[in-house]
Formats: C-alpha cells, structure tokens, sequence
C-alpha cells in the first residue's frame, strides 16, 4: 500500500496520537468508556458539517455560512415539532430545509459563478439577523416530550446519533472514491476547465455540492438538537471556521482538488478532543484557543515539510527555465 | 473564425479613458447610487440624520474598521486575505494595557511597542505566506484563534485596562473645534496615503501585477514575495494602531477588543468591488464600501428600525454589487470579442443600470415599507405636539421617547426584560425605542447612544457593559438635555441621573456562594461554568464569590472555573468533563443564562443524582431542570419587572415627577418602590425553587 499518498491524513493522525498519548500519561481516565461516549455524541454534529465542508473545499470553494444555517435549521426543527410534526418526519424535512438553503448558495455560486466567500459571507450575516429578527432571541421551549433523543430514551439516542454520523461518513467516503459523480467532484476542485473538457459540468457539480453541504447541515442540526429538550436561538456560532479548521488540518488543500474524508476525520477528532484533553491534563483553559490556533499552523508546516522533499515549485521552475 | 476583420471595425485603444472611467474605474458609481438612496430614505426617515454632528459622529464610529480595510485592500488586491486582523487588535489592546499599567511604560512608548507586536504578528502570517507559501485563508484562520488565544492567555480573560489620561482618551473621543473627533484626521490621512500609495506608485501597480498573475509578475522582474511579505506586515500594523485608537475610544484594553471586525472590513472591501481573486479593487470603492454599511447601521437606528435590518440588507447589498458587476464585466466582454458597434455598448450599459435600480429597489422595499408605517403612527402620536424633537423634558403634549438599551439583544435575560418594558411602555402610551448590540459589544453600545442623541429621544435607558467607555457618551447626552438612566449594570456615577438597581455584584456574588453553602452544607467541591473568560460581570461576580469563600465559608472549594461562551452545547460538554475530572465535585454552579440549562442536561445524562445544579438564569428554561431535582435553585431577580420598572422611572423623570430626594416611585402594577439618593431599589436577588417556579414566566 501507498502510504505516501496520505501523508497529510498521517501528519494529523501522528498528532492525534501524541495527543492521546500525552492525555493518557497525565489522565488515564480520559479513557473511560463514558468520555469516549460522550466525545463521540458531542462531535458527531461538528464531524457532519465538516463532511460537508470536505465536498465543498474538495472542489475549489468554501462555505463560511454553516453555522447560520445550522442556528435556522435548529430553531426550525424545535418549530416543527412543536407544531405538531411526527418525530420520524423532523429527518427528511430538515434535511430538505437544509439543502434548499444550500441551493441558494448553490445557485450564486454554480450558476452565476459569484465567487464563494462573498456569497457565503452575504448568507452568514442574513441569515443570523433574520432568525435574530424573527425570533428575537426566544428560545423554542416546551417541546414534546418524545422529541428529545426521538423519544428513543438516551442510550439509544446517543448511539443512533453516533451511528447516523458514521454512517454518513462511509457512505461519502466510499461515494468519493468509487462514483462518478465523486470523481467528477476532485475533477473540478483540481482544473475546472479540463473537468468540462472530460465532460463533466462543473457548474452542476459545485451546485450539488452545495445542496448536499446545506442537506448535512439540516441533518447535523436536528442530531443536535434532538440531544437537548430545549433549543437556543443562537446555536452555531463560530461553527464555520471549526469545520474549515478541522477540513484544514485533516490535510485538504485550500485550493481544492486534495483532500479525504479520512482526514476529516482525523482533523474533528484532533480539533474535538483538545479542549476535553486540557481539562482532563488540568491546563488552564485560557490558552485553549491559543493551543489550537497552534495546531493548525502546525498542521499547515507538517503539510509543507513533507511537500518540500518531492515536488517543489522550485523543481518545477527550474525545469520550465531551462526548457 | 479565422475572417480576418475589416479595417474600418478594429478599434483604436483609446489613449485617454472616458470620464467615466478614469473617475470611477470599478464602477464605483453604483456604490455612490446606493449611497444617495440610502441618505435619500434615511434623510426623510431618521431623526436628525442630515446633520454635521451626525456626519462626523458616523466617521468616528468608522475609523477603526476603516483602518482595517484599507490594508485589507491591497491585500485583496494580490488575491490573498488577513482573518488574523480582529484578533490581533485583541492582542494589540492587551499589551498596549499591559505594558502601560503593569510595566509602567509612558504611554507612547508603550504604544510604539504595541505597534512593533503588530508589525511582528504581521510578519508571522507574511513569513508564512510567502516563505512557505500557504494559502493566506488557512495562514490567518490559524493566527486568528492564536492571536486572540495569546490575548485571552495573558490577561487569563481577565484584566480589563483602564483608567488611561486625558490626553491618551482625547485621541478617541475629543473634539477638535468641538465639532471634528479627532480620530477623523487619521482616517483621512489613512486614506490619502493609501490612495497614492495603490494607484499613484509603481509599488501599487505591483500588487495588481501580482493579482492578475503572481507568476507572471515575477518573470516581469517584481520581487512578489517581498511585496507580499510587506503588505502582510503593513495589515499587522494597521491592526495595532485600529487597536489604539479603538483602547482610547472606549477607554478599555481587554483581550475582545476587535471580535469580528476581520468581517466588517472585509465585507467593506468587496462592497468596494473588490474582486476576491485578486487584480481588482480601489482605495475610493473601499472607502465608499464602508460607508454604505455604516450609514446603513446608522440611518437605521436613527429611523428606530430594526438593527438586524442591517444584516439582512447588507447581505443583498453584497450579493447584489457583485452579481451587478458580474453582468456589466459580461456585458463589457462581449462587445470586445465580437466587435459590436458602439451603440449598442450604450445600450448594454443602460440596461445594466435598470437592472441595478432595480435591485436597489428590491433592497430597500422593505426599509420603505416599515417606513410607511413609522410615518404614519407617529403622525398620530405627534397630533396636538408643539415641539415634536424637543430633547427637553418639556414633554407636555407629546409621548417621552424612552431608549432602552440592553447589554446584548440576543440574551434571554434581556429579552425577558423587554417584556417587562414593553408592557409598561403599553400602559404609559410611552414610544419605547429598545436597540443595542446583538452580542455583548462596549463599542457598539457606545455607537447607539451616540445615534440616540442625534435623533433627540427623551431619555437614555442603559445597561451598562463598559462603565469608563460609555460614560463620556452618556455625560454627552446629559449636556444635551436628555435624561440619563442606567439598569441593570452601572456607570459612573456622574454620567447618570438614577440607577435602577436590582442588586449589586457583590449581592450575586455572596447569594450565589450563600446558597452554594446551603445546597453543599457548608462543605464539598464545586465547579463554575461561566460566560466567556473575558465576560466582565462573570468576574466580577467570581471575585466577590471567591471573597466570600474565603472569609465564610472555608470548606467549600471552587476546583475549576470553565468558559462557555454564552453557548448552552459547549455548557453542556464542559460539565460533562468537569464531572469526569473532578468527582468529587458535588455542585454546579453556572452563571449565565444559557448555562444553567446546558450544565443541568449534562448533569441529568450522567445520571448523578449526588450532583446539583445552581446558578443565575432564568426561571422559564430551567423549570423542567427545577422539577426534576436537577437544578436545586436558580438565583435571578424578576427581570420582567426590572424592565417594567425601568420604563416607569424613565417616564417619570422624563415628565419631572421623579426628582433627586425623592423617597419613593409609584410603578404601576409594582406599586411604591423606594428611592435612596440617585437609587431605585428593585429588592434583593430572589431565589426561584421548586416551590415558586411555576409562578414566573419569563
């Protein structure tokens, strides 16, 4: 097996481990069956929007709207079930939801070709001040009573939640490597016009991937929300640049074209359990944010380190110079 | 294709650019259109809003933002971006408070220090960049949460610098001539210099070189990497010296300073018609940028609209410049390539100026139409008024205006004392204005009541977030006739005619502690999850309940003190490590709103019943918590009623019936509350418990 060909993915996994094994010298019970648990159920939502993430980095773009979308979708869900709407019903619907919102993204940035930033910064400060506006703030209180954990009882919740989770990256992972329309997906984020040579629509592609990025929000958020017996108005602040973060560091190329959903992954859990590990190795939390902005530099190095063994810009100029 | 073409269609390049053109290169003609509309609408809807002292005011508000997005320009322009910059005017802020107070540096010293941080965060992110040539977007992604990180690390969230000189504060909040604040002449010298420097200098051509194609620009002899390694150094110092002036505006230097003002700018350069991808984008479109949102935030607050209008409206602005000149470039293109005659160039123009007025006109439907309805209620309120604007407290004849401010507007604290205020406002026929930040922001407090004196309300209602930074404004309203009340936090005394005081810091801090004790029986662990580690009143509330412990309560330990974020998932994950690391913890005491249910949830999954929840919330999201034994006791006052107290008050002093020395205050459903001296007394924290929860609902 090619183990070169995951360097990145393996760079983030070698700091995943120093992790783990630094937390399990000063901690042991870090370990615990329960942590782990509850690790797993708390990130799950986190691990989904950053799958979404994957697909629209994947092909050259970025979606920076999530974590409004993911407050709509919250509040949405918290809506409908309280006006009446059966709990086996909240899936599909709020993963319709979440993918109409993504096709509007989708739209402006496929269609009309806006670049995505600008359009998913546009969406990001909206759609927080509409819910803003309209909720002024409430939270959605008295729900029904089976709607926490799908009225599953909280084992089960927490492991379907979990489960859905994995589901969901399998499936994709497997759908990118093995599908047409996966391949088209690294075919456009790695040359977009040779990607419409070999046939592929690029603008369809970007499309899809932004309504399949809206559709793992919805999802993501109802998984969510189904774990409290209350929803905030305010959920999802800061969620974008966690998921780009943990995109990043899992070892995806910013410019599209690069990257694995392993990786992902790999990212999440690093990105996820930091601050728990803190805790757990009893440093201050203060430095928290400071420890992970670290990491992603960190994570960035490692990427270049490893980049400058083999193909370099420089090898490649000097080929072309002396051409 | 290969027709060779006829001599009479190839086109001469013009030597000399029409007007047009050469004045607005990036169509920053529709910008200017956008701008006379909103001034248009805003000139008839808000109070006051065509008026020197407005003008000058909204340049004030716009400086440090300003500052940050004419760097943030040719950094676009080279097709990079700087996310790092709103956090590195956090760390700017922290050491400049640091090294003047506890290095005792002289101020300028310590403000030329401040600067070199900056340059030298500036060259981290260039270093990165250039030498090892990574993305700009993962580079400041990165340096954004370890700039505010460093920030938060240093002061421990804590310190708050302030009590800085006269002459140090005159830079953000004096006036020269009494009209012009001072730090006008640093934006526009910010901006002259970046105008020439961009597009007068073969540097700035450079940039353009590098945006179009970096390749390219290095085989044309330009050193790329020093270009960029400076422009990133530049936006490094560009963000200290924002964080100056932002430290002297407020009169604070905490480790917030800053929080999202990298979207701003960046939202101001594209505004501006700068593209993304690099090549493209004007010093004018930036500045003209800025000022379409500022003004739109300002006119708003000045029509009484809605803020969370802006967003809204300065999404579709965004969307809408950028799919406008999408079209024109298409429109412009396409006559290039298949030599179509001037004429219908024109006509092509043209259309894309329907096409743009219609936008605008879609944009802004929704602003008129709520106009129309302002319009006409007030025509009714002000029927038999003499002195419509009067900011007197001759209000005999015409309805007070109350503006209220709350700290944050999204807070279910403060939404439940909207409640209370809205209903009073009801029973007293009073026009109640209630706006302010959507998350905790001194600086955004400081720009509403800034708005609120120049539209001339009746009386300013605050809770206070920073005391030094809003008092200057708050002394501000009082020269100008409007009546001053402070709620629920304090400012300095002398900027305000009455508090209405619910209960002090030192009050929440020791009931909070007391009924830690009582829950613990004197003795045992507990942990507190608090707001975010910078949140001022969280520490202070932590200060008095660790001054208590020590003096009462000498068994009882705080083991740990985690952040929340105001976030009730993130509450709900640090408890739940907390319970993990800390056994032997038998209480959680969680002190903000959304906390408590996040702490109580956690609690109730681990299945602990020897573990109790308390804190300050409120009693509506914590009641299915309270029935289950969960949470013993939430320690809150009646919001309701502290915003159906303040609304009353306000009336009466605006009406003069509340004056100093008086001894008591007729508040409607409330009845007699006592006044001592320049205080309204609401009563002690009160304690909600199984027994009485059901009794509230807010």
């Amino acid at each position: 097996m090619n183990l070169g060909r995951y360097k990145r993915e393996l760079a983030a996994a070698v700091a995943f481990l120093l992790l783990l094994i630094m937390v399990g010298i000063s901690a042991p019970s870090f370990f615990s069956a329960e942590n782990l648990r509850d690790l797993a159920v708390n990130n799950a939502p986190t691990l989904l929007i950053a799958i979404g993430m994957t697909l629209v980095i994947l092909v050259g773009e970025i979606d920076i709207s999530v974590g409004s979308q993911f407050a709509v979708c919250s509040v949405v869900a918290g809506e409908l079930a309280k006006a009446g709407v059966p709990v086996g019903l909240l899936l599909p619907c709020l993963i319709l939801i979440g993918a109409a919102m993504g096709a509007i993204n989708g739209l402006l940035v496929g269609w009309l070709r806006l670049p995505s930033i600008i359009v998913t910064l546009a969406m990001l400060v909206a759609w927080r001040d509409a819910l803003r506006w309209v909720t002024e703030g409430t939270w959605v209180q008295n729900l029904p009573a089976n709607f926490q954990w799908f009225g599953l009882g909280q084992t089960v919740g927490q492991l379907l939640i979990v489960v859905i989770a994995l589901i969901v990256l399998v499936s994709f992972s497997w759908a990118l490597r093995n599908l047409g329309a996966g391949r088209a997906i690294y075919a456009v984020g790695s040359d977009s016009e040779a990607a419409r040579l070999a046939g592929v629509e690029p603008q369809r592609v970007v499309f899809g991937v932004f309504v399949l990025m809206g559709a793992l929000v919805g999802l993501a958020a109802l998984l969510n929300a189904v774990r409290f017996s209350v929803v905030p108005s305010n959920a999802g602040l800061g969620l974008e640049l966690k998921a780009v973060a943990a995109v990043v560091v899992g070892g995806a190329a910013i410019t599209g074209g690069r990257g694995t959903l392993l990786g992902t992954l790999i990212g999440a859990a690093l990105l996820g359990t930091i601050g728990t590990a803190l805790t757990f190795a009893g440093i201050n939390p203060f430095w928290e944010k400071a420890i992970q902005g670290a990491i992603i530099l960190a994570a960035l190095v490692s990427d270049v380190a490893l980049d400058r063994l083999r193909i370099s810009d420089f090898g490649l100029r000097s080929k072309e110079l002396s051409r | 294709m290969n027709e060779t073409i006829p001599q009479s269609e190839i086109r001469i390049p013009q030597l000399v650019a029409p007007l047009r053109e050469r004045l607005f290169p990036n169509n920053e003609w529709v910008l200017i259109a956008v701008l006379l509309v909103e001034c248009a609408i805003f000139g008839v809807t808000g109070e006051n809003f065509f008026s020197a002292s407005n003008a000058f005011e909204i340049t004030r508000l716009s400086v440090e933002i300003g500052l940050l997005a004419l760097v943030m320009t040719p950094i676009i322009i080279t097709g990079g971006i700087d996310l790092s910059v709103g956090s590195m005017m956090g760390l700017a802020a922290v050491v400049l408070g640091g090294l003047w107070r506890e290095a005792h540096l002289p101020m300028a010293v310590a403000a030329i220090a401040t600067l070199l941080v900056g340059a030298l965060g500036g060259a981290l992110n260039a270093a990165l960049i250039t030498r090892l040539n990574f993305p700009p977007l993962i580079v400041t992604l990165g340096t954004f949460s370890l700039f505010r990180g460093v920030a938060e690390g240093l002061t421990r969230g804590i310190e708050n610098y302030s009590g800085f000189s006269q002459q140090f504060l005159f830079l953000g909040q004096g006036y020269v001539g009494g009209l012009v604040p001072t730090q006008f002449f640093i934006l526009i010298a910010a901006i002259a210099a970046c105008w020439w420097w961009l597009h007068r200098t073969s540097y700035g051509r450079s940039l353009y070189a590098i945006g179009f194609s970096a390749e390219g620009a290095r085989y044309a002899g330009i050193p790329v990497a020093r270009r960029l390694f400076f422009i990133y150094v530049l936006s490094g110092l560009a963000s200290s010296l924002a964080a100056i002036i932002y430290v002297a505006h407020l009169g604070q230097a905490k480790s917030d300073a800053g929080t999202g003002y990298e979207l701003m700018a960046i939202t101001a350069v594209v505004l501006g018609g700068a593209s993304i991808f690099g090549g493209r984008g004007t010093v004018l479109g930036t500045v003209l940028g800025l000022f379409a949102i500022v003004i739109l935030q300002n006119g708003l607050r000045l029509s009484a609209q809605p803020a969370e209008l802006a967003g809204i409206l300065t999404g579709v602005l965004l969307v809408a410049t950028i799919l406008l000149d999408r079209l024109s470039r298409r429109a412009q293109a396409q006559p290039r390539a298949q030599t179509i005659s001037e004429g219908e160039e024109e006509v092509r123009n043209s259309q894309v100026a329907v096409l743009s007025a219609v936008i605008l006109a879609a944009a802004l439907l929704v602003v008129g139409g709520n106009w129309l309805l302002i319009r006409s209620l007030r025509q009714d309120l002000k029927n038999g008024a003499a002195q419509p604007n009067s900011t007197t407290s001759q209000t005999n004849g015409h309805k007070p205006v109350i503006a209220m401010m709350p700290k944050a507007k999204g807070d279910p604290y403060f939404v439940s004392c909207k409640q209370g205020a809205d209903e009073a406002a009801k029973e007293l026929g009073v026009e109640l204005l209630w706006d302010g930040p959507t998350d905790l922001d001194p600086a955004k407090q400081n720009e509403v009541v800034e708005a609120w004196i120049t539209r001339g309300v009746d009386v300013i209602a605050v809770s206070v977030e920073n005391k030094v930074g809003i008092s200057t404004v708050l002394r501000k309203a009082k020269e100008k006739g409007i009546k001053v009340i402070t709620w629920d936090a304090d400012a300095e005394k002398d900027a305000r005619d009455f508090l209405i005081d619910q209960a002090t810091p030192q009050g929440i801090g020791y009931t909070l502690t007391d009924e830690a004790a009582r829950i613990l029986g004197n003795k045992g662990d507990f942990a507190i999850i608090t707001a975010s580690l910078s949140a001022a009143n969280q520490n202070e509330w932590i200060k008095y309940i660790k001054e208590r412990l020590a003096e009462k309560y000498p068994d009882l330990h705080l083991v740990a003190v985690q952040p929340s974020e105001g976030d009730r998932d993130r509450a709900f994950s640090e408890t739940q490590t907390v319970l993990k690391v800390y056994p032997n913890v038998k209480l959680i005491m969680a002190i903000a709103a959304p906390a408590v249910p996040g702490a109580a949830e956690a609690v109730k999954q681990s299945g602990r019943t020897d573990v109790k929840v308390t804190g300050l919330s409120l009693p509506n999201m914590n009641k299915p918590y309270v029935h289950d034994g969960v949470v013993e006791s939430v320690v809150l006052w009646n919001t309701v009623d502290l915003g159906y107290l303040t609304v009353y008050a306000a009336n009466a002093l605006a009406t003069g019936t509340l004056k100093r020395g008086d001894k008591e205050l007729n508040a409607g459903r409330l009845g007699k509350i006592e006044v001592v001296d320049d205080e309204v007394r609401l009563g002690a924290p009160f304690i909600f418990n199984k027994e009485n929860i059901d009794k509230f609902n807010f």
